[in-house]
């Protein structure tokens, strides 16, 4: 699918997740949600029960369609978790992965400030508003592609090492063990029967 | 795991070097390029054909480090029979000399000529797409527990000294005896969690195998020895793997007893040299003593202790218990936070062999799918020069952690694009803002700066994150519902090294009390060394600070690493407290401080972005 | 040479005094609060190399 144009005016989507009870058991998510239409160049802001999950995710794609969303802010959990997932959510509905933004309202919020509900609230909104107003400045990126050099290393020659090795040469790869003895073989080789067979350990 | 052994050693894709070390890694994911020293051996491990004539020969005489010392070896020798590869290794720190006057006994005998004095350490660089690290354990050496007397009391052994001594490979061919009169022991005590589950000696883990290695010895001295009797000292027995707790039962019915409660002393029977073990039994309640023919430590595991070394080559990080840390506990426990580098085995987390197969084979299937693939894509989040803008002062160049940045005197600086990481030190440290970061430009981060703190600062404390370990360490504690006040405010970059000076100081210009800038700590800074920076800038900071008479001590400064859920909690509970102290009246003078500098534009880059103007607080 | 350097944490104010070996790299901590925030005390700001200078 090609990707759309986002020249134009800004037209930023804010998806404001429960995460079941995860977050919203601790965040008024309703506030948070109202909060962000509030805020500039946001033209839908929209609550799901689990934006991760296919219900959510397709939520995200026709609010991309039916608003014309040209950047996408998705308040739920850690970046680091999903990140990936939501930028593939984005670009399925044809927007550069690059014009979505997370708040993190789980890790950072809701998990951290249970019994706090105006507290938390009060952060979880901020928090929305940085990534809307970072989510202003998003420009479509173009991901360079590297090759791979078909090789492994494999650190330590240890039963873990010789396994990881030898799988990957019986699938066909290049690998280097480094073994820092003067034999492979590790602690296993020094024990004598092993449990739960108790047969020779070597 | 002796066949597994001999595959490695023979197959055709494996490049086996032993008794070689990783020196330097550089590159990225998909394309790593590393160092490794192959030591010298002086035997070529492809002529040697194992006679043996060499050691028979050889005059030093040392302990054996395969037998736990409790055998000897010469000065050359092979490791271990089965050893792959199968040949002799003649250590040079026990020879008494490589010139024939010294000593050259060894070559003289050797027919196969193989032995080479002049053999010397070798620098050998490969390329590499993916790296498996497995670099195993060490074990706990219970000396520093003295009331256990390991080490004053001969016939006080660790579990490792244990497998050499009933095995028929052992110093003494598997025929079970005790140290001081080379008898056999009739009653045998095992003491468990030496070195594991003990806070006060900085080992609070279980090491999760002991219990179970421990059973099997047990079963094993029965099935040899059906008068012995055999006694465990526990403080739980966790036998919870497939067909664990059956062997614990068979431990039981072949007559093993176990008393909960560890010896709090060992006392040595001067006569007998027999052990005298006082417990309190924790079932009972009740002091018990006990005396045995020989006991056993059952030592747990720890980290090995190349781990900080290799954790450097590779910019990886370690969990509380000093075992390396994983991307995710349950999701990701296979890939380290480096993209293209995966855990096997011991060195993540305490486990057994079968776990440590179970998990070399997801790293096998894990980076193979990564070789496979070809290619892979990197984020778009590498920087570019304005070239309207720069001074072509050099500046981004000379703290490139990568030398990303080519540049010479009077031309402009050229990123190199594919050894760019995306730190954003050159960003934050170009004076003309003639570097944009993709993804975390400057009117980004700027903006959300305003936004957060648009409406009451002063309740606010502003932290600036770093994506691989402070920011992680936020999402520990959340994962660990670790709770801390809910005052702060975290904007995530790359690495700390991306926060210019003029962020910091537009967090404080927008009234925010208290600005904390946190990243990796030193060992962990996953673009190489880039957070030195963060260090130089903020020292810069509570100089200009100081001068502009707004208290420094309202910038601070921590490292906190992605395991460290717990720190990250404490220091936001600690900048809370910082942020009380701070007065509005305070604040607005700040305020005006920082307005009657009128701040250099932003023009460069202004006119680079589509967009024309940022809110204003 | 090593000589003894004065910090002064940012979180607790404790100040202490510190070997510096030249071009060390070294994690700082402050001895009584653990904090990171350790400033170091010199008269005069150096100008360091990357060319980011104290004004």
């Amino acid at each position: 699918m090609s990707e759309r144009q986002v020249d134009g005016d800004l037209r930023i989507g804010v998806f404001v997740c429960d995460c079941g009870l995860n977050i919203a058991g601790a965040v008024d998510c309703a506030a948070v949600s109202e909060y962000a239409e509030t805020l500039p160049d946001v033209v839908c802001a929209v609550r799901n029960k689990y934006t991760c999950a296919d219900p959510g995710q397709n939520e995200i794609k026709n609010a991309i369609r039916e608003h014309r969303l040209n950047r996408v802010v998705i308040a739920s959990c850690t970046p680091r978790q999903h990140e990936p997932t939501f930028r593939q959510c984005v670009l399925e509905a044809g927007l550069n992965p690059y014009l979505m933004e997370m708040a993190n309202l789980r890790e950072h919020c809701s998990w951290v400030h249970p019994g706090d509900w105006d507290g938390a609230t009060a952060k979880a909104k901020d928090l929305v508003a940085g990534a809307v107003a970072r989510a202003r400045f998003l420009e479509p990126q173009v991901e360079m592609t590297v090759p791979v050099t078909k090789a492994a290393l494999v650190i330590g020659g240890g039963v873990a090492g010789m396994e990881a090795a030898l799988e990957l040469a019986d699938a066909g790869h290049k690998v280097v063990l480094v073994e820092k003895e003067a034999s492979i073989g590790g602690i296993m080789a020094q024990l004598d029967k092993t449990y739960p067979t108790m047969d020779c350990s070597i | 795991m002796g066949p597994k052994a001999i595959d490695v050693g023979r197959h055709p894709n494996i490049e086996l070097l032993t008794y070689s070390e990783v020196e330097a890694v550089s590159g990225y994911v998909g394309n790593f390029s590393v160092k490794i020293r192959k030591k010298a051996r002086y035997v070529d491990p492809e002529v040697c054909n194992s006679c043996n004539e060499c050691a028979k020969v050889c005059p030093v005489v040392k302990p054996d480090e395969y037998q736990m010392g409790l055998g000897s070896r010469k000065a050359i020798y092979i490791p271990y029979p089965q050893a792959v590869p199968c040949s002799y290794i003649l250590n040079m720190d026990d020879c008494l000399g490589t010139t024939p006057i010294a000593c050259g006994k060894c070559a003289d005998v050797c027919e196969q000529e193989c032995i080479d004095y002049d053999d010397r350490d070798e620098i050998i660089e490969r390329d590499v797409g993916a790296v498996i690290v497995a670099i195993g354990l060490d074990v706990y050496d219970p000396t520093e527990l003295d009331d256990y007397g390991y080490t004053r009391f001969e016939n006080v052994i660790t579990s490792m000294e244990f497998e050499r001594l009933i095995c028929a490979g052992g110093p003494t061919a598997g025929h079970f005896i005790r140290p001081t009169d080379r008898e056999r022991p009739k009653r045998i005590g095992f003491v468990q969690c030496v070195g594991s589950r003990n806070a006060a000696i900085g080992r609070p883990y279980c090491s999760n195998i002991c219990c179970m290695n421990t059973i099997k010895d047990t079963l094993l001295l029965a099935d040899h020895y059906p008068d012995l009797t055999n006694t465990v000292f526990y403080q739980d027995i966790r036998a919870f793997g497939k067909s664990f707790e059956d062997m614990f039962q068979r431990s039981k019915e072949a007559g093993t007893r176990y008393i909960r409660g560890l010896p709090g002393d060992i006392e040595e029977d001067p006569l007998t040299r027999n052990l005298l073990v006082t417990v309190e039994n924790t079932t009972t309640g009740k002091l018990e003593r006990h005396e045995f023919d020989m006991l056993v430590l059952s030592v747990g595991v720890i980290p090995p202790k190349d781990l900080a070394k290799i954790s450097g080559l590779l910019t990886l990080s370690k969990t509380s218990d000093g075992f390396f840390l994983e991307s995710h506990p349950k999701l990701k426990p296979i890939d380290a936070p480096t993209r293209g580098v995966y855990f096997a085995g011991f060195c993540e987390s305490p486990k057994d062999i079968k776990d440590s197969v179970c998990q070399a084979g997801a790293a096998a299937s894990r980076s193979g799918a990564l070789l496979n693939a070809g290619q892979i894509t990197v984020e778009a989040i590498t920087s570019y020069i304005i070239e309207d803008a720069c001074t072509k002062c050099g500046a981004c160049a000379s703290v490139c952690p990568y030398g990303a940045i080519i540049w010479e005197k009077g031309q402009f600086p050229v990123v190199v694009e594919a050894a760019c990481a995306g730190c954003g030190c050159c960003g934050a440290t170009c004076k003309s803002n003639a570097i944009v970061m993709r993804h975390f430009t400057d009117e980004q981060l700027i903006a959300q700066i305003r936004a957060i703190l648009a409406d009451k600062p002063e309740d606010k404390v502003f932290v600036f994150a770093c994506n691989w370990c402070s920011y992680a360490g936020g999402d520990m504690a959340g994962i660990s519902r670790i709770h801390y006040p809910s005052t702060n405010r975290v904007v995530r970059t790359m690495c700390s090294a991306r926060v210019s000076e003029d962020m910091v100081l537009e967090a404080f210009r927008c009234g925010a009390p208290i600005v904390l800038v946190s990243g990796c700590h030193y060992a962990d800074c996953h673009y190489i060394n880039a957070n030195r920076q963060t260090v130089k800038r903020v020292q810069r900071l509570w100089n200009k600070l100081d001068r502009l008479g707004i208290r420094p001590e309202r910038l601070q400064l921590e490292w906190i690493s992605a395991a460290e859920g717990q720190k990250f909690a404490k220091v936001m509970v600690q900048v809370e407290e910082l942020r009380k102290k701070v007065t509005k009246e305070e604040i607005e003078q700040t305020i005006k401080a920082l307005q009657e500098k009128p701040k250099k534009q932003r023009k460069a880059k202004s006119a680079k972005q589509t967009e024309a103007s940022v809110s204003t607080p | 040479m090593t000589k003894k350097e004065s910090f002064r944490c940012m979180m607790c104010g404790y100040e202490f005094e510190e070997p510096v070996e030249p071009g060390e790299d070294k994690e700082r901590t402050c001895p009584m609060c653990r904090s990171n925030s350790i400033r170091h005390m010199k008269k005069r700001a150096v100008k360091d190399k990357t060319g980011e200078s104290d004004e």
